[in-house]
């Protein structure tokens, strides 16, 4: 039986109420709706109008991580993140994603560079730093036989909230992050995806002027995932400013007002979803699967090369739907995201296959 | 100052509330092990309740106590807080390493007092009586406290040097034990090869448990034994304060 299926990438927005942040699905869906400008990809981040001085949060110059063994997890990494702002990190694992972040909230030396925050130097003044920063580590463990009412309040007395705002506080990160029915559980006895949500609240404790977060929704339900979404924006929308990694796309493309490419160590863009979708000179995605099973795709410019591709291939199990986030990572990244020793699946965007597109095989599943 | 304070209070009760959930091994350590050294040490030896070398046995039980208390114990707390990254909850705080030592040593004192105090009654349960006048009692506490202080700056440099939880674990069992069993505490002193009997009168717990017998006894002679301890603690949190990793490089 021939079945195929043209589909365009719908964003919905988030259903669980309006914040200033609600808009982004939809800007995503103009986006999509026209054509995007065909810009050559190139390896240097581009062009984004950066803030300006008085409204920069975070100001990151030169920053290098280099191991006793000789290893470089970052390798010069340039940014300004402004007052207000969402950006979100994308990176194989492996990338620089976490040694960048860390070294963001003085947990981690640098070699070389600096990182500002607020205006503060965190490297020299990492206490004061950190006092402006909610950090949630990618892995952190938490105590087992202290409730969740404990952790938030004994926490938030370490960040120096006092002992009626420290309840207050615990009270408003509960409800956002639907963990009131668990106030009085200890976390031993809670799921991985609630221990997860606990981090995040830890990191929101005392509405800190930026937070900084390390994949916050990784091993989270769909719920869960919208409700971290939701605080993060309402944290945002209260004058935060957030800069969080993702190894998801859609959380990439719903949260952040900017999106970074870590590669290799190296910031390989960084700019809005229209400036990077305009750095891909592609706008159509052809995905069939193979004889072997092994799913294919190709990157069209047109719609009608599109067409035209399947119809000379007479494929007849396929998908063409518009480019995604996905597609402009690969293309920046230059592999997968999953893994930046690239081994697992052979991935590369590699401009292949015929005059109109590029082939990516993403294995068989 | 006052915020320093304050951390330290919240660290000491973070750690606190972990007994509730974990009193068993801290009661092994404290008290159980102790009490059993204290009765098979009475028992071989065929001292009886009322000799004056059940003292020493007793202050043997309390160093072995506060041995295991302090080294594998806590060490063992300060070996997960590092290697399950709940250290990290602590070093992404606006928090000074020195609030989170001292919290952790607040905790660790309050566990030795817990802990000789227990092992106090029930020696007079048992018939065991302890010659302890105020200022006995004052000094007694101030052993008991230095000590504490000293082995807890061992178990702060283990569990910031030790490259995996396993080998730290290991040293930590290794020393809670060794250093009693080292130190001549529950053996007379001249029992020990001179070079060895030598090197265990300088140990902590050879210091600790001849100023613990001392006062048990109703002397209060232990000015050498405490400043000994005094100048061990101190290096001891010191190195350990220096080793300790608050950011990594």
């Amino acid at each position: 039986m021939t079945t195929a299926a043209i589909t365009e990438e719908t964003k919905a927005g988030d259903a669980n109420g309006a914040t200033a942040r609600e808009g982004r699905g939809d800007l995503l869906d103009q986006v999509s709706a026209s054509p995007r400008p065909r810009v050559s990809a190139s390896s240097s981040p581009s062009p984004s109008s950066p803030p300006r001085a008085e409204e920069i949060a975070v100001r990151v110059v030169g920053l290098v991580k280099r191991y006793a063994d000789g290893t470089e997890a970052n390798r010069g990494i340039d940014l300004e993140v402004g007052r207000g702002e969402i950006v979100s990190i994308l990176g194989a694992n492996g990338a620089g994603k976490t040694t960048f972040l860390r070294q963001l909230t003085t947990e981690l030396r640098p070699t070389a560079g600096r990182v500002e925050v607020f205006g503060v130097d965190a490297d020299r003044e990492p206490r004061r730093a950190k006092g402006m920063m909610g950090v949630a580590p990618q892995e952190a463990g938490l105590f087992e036989s202290l409730t969740v009412r404990e952790h938030f309040e004994l926490f938030a007395r370490l960040k120096g909230l006092a002992k009626r705002e420290a309840r207050a506080a615990a009270a408003e990160v509960m409800c956002g992050l639907d963990l009131v029915r668990e106030a009085r559980r200890r976390v031993g006895a809670l799921s991985g995806g609630q221990r997860r949500r606990i981090l995040v609240g830890l990191a929101l404790l005392g509405r800190p002027p930026l937070l900084v977060l390390d994949e916050p929704t990784t091993g989270l339900d769909p719920d869960s995932r919208r409700a971290v979404w939701q605080v993060i924006r309402r944290a945002v929308a209260a004058g935060a400013t957030a800069i969080l990694s993702t190894h998801y796309m859609e959380e990439a493309e719903r949260l952040s007002d900017r999106v970074a490419v870590i590669a290799g160590g190296r910031l390989a863009a960084i700019g809005t979803l229209e400036e990077l979708f305009a750095r891909l000179d592609k706008t159509y995605r052809v995905t069939w699967r193979d004889e072997f099973g092994a799913e294919r795709s190709n990157l069209f410019g047109t719609f009608a090369e599109a067409r035209a591709f399947v119809a000379r291939e007479s494929l007849s199990e396929f998908s063409i739907a518009r480019v995604s986030l996905e597609d402009v990572y690969f293309a920046l990244a230059g592999r997968r995201l999953t893994d930046a020793g690239g081994a697992a699946g052979g991935t590369n965007v590699t401009g292949a296959a015929g005059a109109a597109g590029e082939t990516r095989k993403e294995g068989a599943r | 100052m006052r915020r320093r304070v304050r951390d330290a209070a919240c660290v000491f009760r973070i750690h606190l509330a972990r007994l509730r959930a974990e009193a068993g091994p801290f009661l092994l350590a404290a008290l159980v092990f102790p009490v059993a050294m204290f009765w098979f040490a009475s028992r071989v030896s065929g001292v009886r309740a009322g000799d004056p070398k059940s003292l020493g046995f007793l202050a043997g039980a309390v160093v072995f106590s506060i041995s295991l208390t302090a080294i594998s114990w806590l060490g063992y707390l300060l070996l997960e807080n590092r290697f399950t990254g709940r250290l990290k909850l602590f070093a992404t705080l606006p928090l000074a390493p020195s609030s989170y030592v001292f919290g952790i040593l607040i905790f660790a004192v309050a566990q030795a007092a817990a802990g000789t105090a227990t092992l106090l009654v029930v020696a007079r349960a048992v018939g065991v009586r302890a010659r302890l006048d105020a200022a006995g009692a004052s000094l007694l506490g101030a052993t008991v406290t230095l000590t504490m202080l000293c082995l807890c700056g061992v178990s702060v440099v283990i569990a910031a040097r030790a490259r995996s939880f396993a080998e730290g674990t290991l040293y930590t069992d290794a020393l809670g034990a060794g250093l009693v069993i080292l130190a001549p505490v529950f053996y007379p002193a001249d029992a020990l090869p001179r070079a060895v009997g030598a090197a265990a009168a300088w140990l902590p717990t050879s210091c600790a448990a001849r100023a613990a017998e001392t006062t048990l006894a109703g002397g209060h002679a232990v000015a050498p034994q405490l400043l000994a301890l005094a100048l061990m603690s101190a290096a001891a949190l010191a190195l350990g304060f220096r080793l300790m990793r608050w950011r990594e490089d």
